[in-house]
């Protein structure tokens, strides 16, 4: 059982599940106790014991569903024939289960894998490749090596998403007329949590020093004398007044029309993975109309939410952008319970398809905003031209910056955030940022592209749709 | 020797309707002696469950409660200064007598610091939650409720008291636990919780409860409520719930929800009924018309 667990552990840490010894250690004390009774309670003993997090445990579902289909609880008398006619059943049953969708949460002995049900022609042929029988496996006799040949293969087809940088899809998808909407892969994300939590823990290590000096004011005569109760009120420890502690507020307002999809989805990841961190943001998005999506991006998988946000079930994204009515909008319904003077971050090319500008908007908001941040993906030389209105709308921003990259945008915040929290830090702390800027004599661009190989548009860019 | 199942009964006699994940969980924890981390929604039963364990096993419930800025004075231990003051204060002649037979200074400051463990012993030692979980005579049950809430070195703090069952006082040394209480940590996952904390507990995740435990719950509460109107209301709430709404109800709001139709002695759900009750269910004035809306767009 112990070198069950062992590869199943490693099947889990393949899908990027972190399983510690500890807990593998766990899971086998676990089975020891319970007893291996069936596959639902196996599956939740495990499951109690290796996923340590709620975002793990669908991955968890997958890999266990694809692990223990090689294991089946089955019948101790049940003779070979019999599991080798069960194991056809399977595999042919999958090309049944093609057109379905599974849910992966069931425990009946379902199909091995998942399939989207649009198959491409590379697909195929791997299914195919199931059948045949690698040399290698070809000694016992002739059940075991057919045996054999279905287990290795098994795990070879991957969705089709994956084939999207392949030219045939991309071509197919086209005459498809397909929805726009890309969802990120699995690479992608990782990449961008790689990004947010390396500028999250650089972050945080200023936040934790401003934040202890942040607390100091004048003398608080009650604590001071609780606190030296212990020294006959001889005053060795002092209490200081703590001043109120403020969390940085964000309010982000994300264009996803089409011409700036590329940038708004990069805004969106990194907005998710900035949520629950240590800060308060409230995100909205908007095409005509504007809806807020905090909850959302708070709790469903981003690729969800991206499909959600593609299928123009939040806002319509047929209709034509126009900044005007969606500042208008705004106003209306959110601006009044906007609170604690939050920084504003706006994402949107400013393409306003002529219609009425209403910038006097932005002056409100500005009111009730500490900074206003303009994130647009156009280069400065395109901002007069046609109906783009950056350089109207600009004038209240306090920034205007043009972000191309996962790179870039993470930078921007970074500093946004730095300079939130440098607004209320102690003048000693102001004093120590100012110096540790100078200070810092290398390009912290260098900092993110020294080690990774290629330009991140590439990387970022897998359909290659956008020219932005 | 307990079984799944047995968890699963003696949880109903406590009046909490546990599924298998749940009556799993608490079974392995009984039997590992590990902690539990239950995260989910707010209102799904985090600390319900907590609490009818505490009842069901006849456990005693040690609550900490936690919240930006505690530390180990308000969750491990602390000394009692001013009773050590006071001591030292009425035994004033005492240390006189006691120390007036040294010849100098230096062997009185001998004697004294020979009786210095004295003043750091148990006896002015205040227990806080989980020392007092530790050293309790009966086992306990240990609460940790909405552990989110506190800082990371907080959690840091946790870590020796979790795995091991220890608190290291530096005057006192090592304390083991007396018998290892069975801990509950809660998290409603407003803050990432470290790994390290994490991989030291079994992980439970409460969700939405299926239609039928959720109207086992009703029932077992409010007996009074028939089967169908109880299947009605969860079946609504349920509907409710993928509205989208900003605070979605749960199983919280679907008990008040219960008491509060019981009160009212309706017999069945209308439009009306769920205008007149439906603050119970939506806390917020946008969720409000939801609500309304779905009311009569389902019961009408």
């Amino acid at each position: 059982m112990e070198r069950i667990i062992a590869g199943f552990v490693s099947a889990l840490r393949e899908s990027g599940i972190r399983v510690s010894p500890g807990e593998s250690l766990d899971a086998v004390q676990a089975l020891g106790l319970c007893g291996m009774t069936g596959r639902k309670s196996s599956r939740q003993l495990l499951r109690l014991t290796l996923v340590k997090n709620v975002n793990d445990i669908p991955v968890f579902n997958e890999v266990f569903n694809q692990y223990f289909s090689r294991y089946k609880f089955f019948d101790p008398e049940m003779n070979v024939p019999e599991l080798m006619d069960a194991a056809i059943v399977d595999m042919e049953g999958e090309f049944n289960y093609l057109n379905q969708r599974q849910d992966d949460d069931h425990d009946e002995q379902g199909p091995l894998l998942k399939l989207d049900s649009d198959i491409n022609p590379e697909d195929l042929q791997e299914l195919k490749s199931l059948t045949e029988i690698d040399p290698d496996d070809s000694d016992g006799n002739e059940i075991v090596v057919q045996m054999k040949g279905y287990r290795g293969k098994a795990k070879a087809p991957r969705p089709t998403r994956r084939y999207t940088q392949n030219p045939l899809t991309i071509e197919l998808n086209k005459n498809n007329n397909a929805p726009m909407g890309i969802t990120f892969t699995h690479e992608e994300q990782i990449a961008m949590q790689d990004v947010v939590s390396r500028m999250m823990m650089r972050l945080r290590k200023d936040m934790k020093r401003m934040k202890n000096n942040q607390n100091r004011g004048k003398l608080h005569v009650i604590k001071t004398i609780q606190k030296n109760y212990r020294h006959d009120m001889v005053p060795f420890q002092v209490a200081l007044r703590r001043k109120r502690r403020e969390k940085p507020r964000l309010v982000v307002l994300c264009d996803v029309s089409f011409s700036v999809s590329h940038a708004s989805r990069f805004m969106l990841l990194l907005l998710h993975t900035l949520h629950n961190q240590m800060l308060d943001v409230r995100s909205f998005i908007f095409n005509r109309e504007v809806a807020e999506i905090t909850e959302m991006l708070a709790n469903m998988p981003v690729n969800d939410l991206m499909e959600t946000i593609d299928k123009g079930d939040i806002v319509d994204l047929d209709a034509n952008s126009s900044f005007g009515q969606v500042f208008l909008a705004f106003k209306k319904r959110y601006l009044e319970n906007l609170r604690g003077r939050p920084a504003f971050i706006i994402l949107g090319d400013a393409r306003n398809n002529y219609d009425e500008a209403n910038d006097w908007v932005l002056d409100e908001i500005r009111e009730k905003a500490r900074y206003m941040l303009w994130l647009t993906p156009e280069e400065r030389d395109t901002w007069k031209r046609g109906d783009c209105l950056m350089e109207v709308y600009g004038s209240y921003c306090d920034k205007v910056e043009v972000v191309k990259t996962v790179e870039d945008l993470s930078l921007v915040v970074e500093d946004l955030l730095r300079d939130i929290y440098a607004d209320h830090a102690h003048p000693i702390d102001k004093k120590r940022l100012r110096e540790a800027k100078a200070a810092e004599v290398y390009d912290s661009r260098d900092y993110y592209t020294r080690g990774s190989t290629g330009g991140g548009e590439a990387v970022f860019d897998p359909s290659g749709r956008s020219h932005w | 020797m307990i079984t799944e199942q047995g968890v699963k009964d003696f949880l109903k006699t406590g009046g909490y309707i546990a599924d298998d994940a749940i009556a799993t969980a608490v079974f392995l924890a009984l039997r590992m002696e590990k902690p539990i981390l239950i995260e989910g929604p707010p209102g799904v039963g985090k600390t319900g469950l907590a609490k009818a364990l505490s009842s069901a096993l006849d456990f005693p419930l040690v609550r900490l409660q936690c919240y930006e800025g505690i530390d180990e004075g308000k969750a491990l231990y602390d000394w009692e200064y001013g009773k050590q003051l006071l001591y030292t204060q009425l035994l004033r002649t005492q240390l006189d007598n006691y120390l007036s037979v040294s010849a100098d200074l230096r062997e009185a400051v001998e004697r004294l610091s020979a009786e210095e463990s004295l003043f750091f012993s148990r006896n002015f030692l205040v227990q806080r939650p989980i020392l007092r979980s530790f050293l309790s005579e009966k086992r306990s049950l240990l609460l940790i409720d909405e552990i989110d809430r506190s800082d990371d070195e907080f959690e840091a703090l946790l870590l020796e008291c979790l795995s091991d069952f220890q608190v290291s006082i530096p005057e006192l040394g090592v304390i083991e636990a007396k018998r290892k209480p069975l801990t509950i940590l809660t998290s409603n996952g407003t803050r990432m919780i470290s790994d390290a904390l994490r991989r030291r507990c079994l992980y439970l995740y409460i969700g939405y409860p299926e239609l039928e435990r959720e109207v086992a719950i009703v029932r077992i509460k409010f007996p009074e409520i028939c089967d169908t109107l109880a299947r009605q209301m969860v079946e609504f709430l349920r509907k409710a719930r993928e509205l989208n709404l900003r605070k979605p109800p749960s199983v919280s709001e679907t008990l008040d929800w219960a008491q509060v139709l019981s009160i009212l002695k309706a017999s069945q759900l209308t439009p009306e009924v769920v205008a007149n009750t439906v603050g119970v269910i939506a806390k917020h004035q946008t969720d409000l018309q939801k609500v309304n809306d779905l009311a009569v767009q389902e019961l009408s």
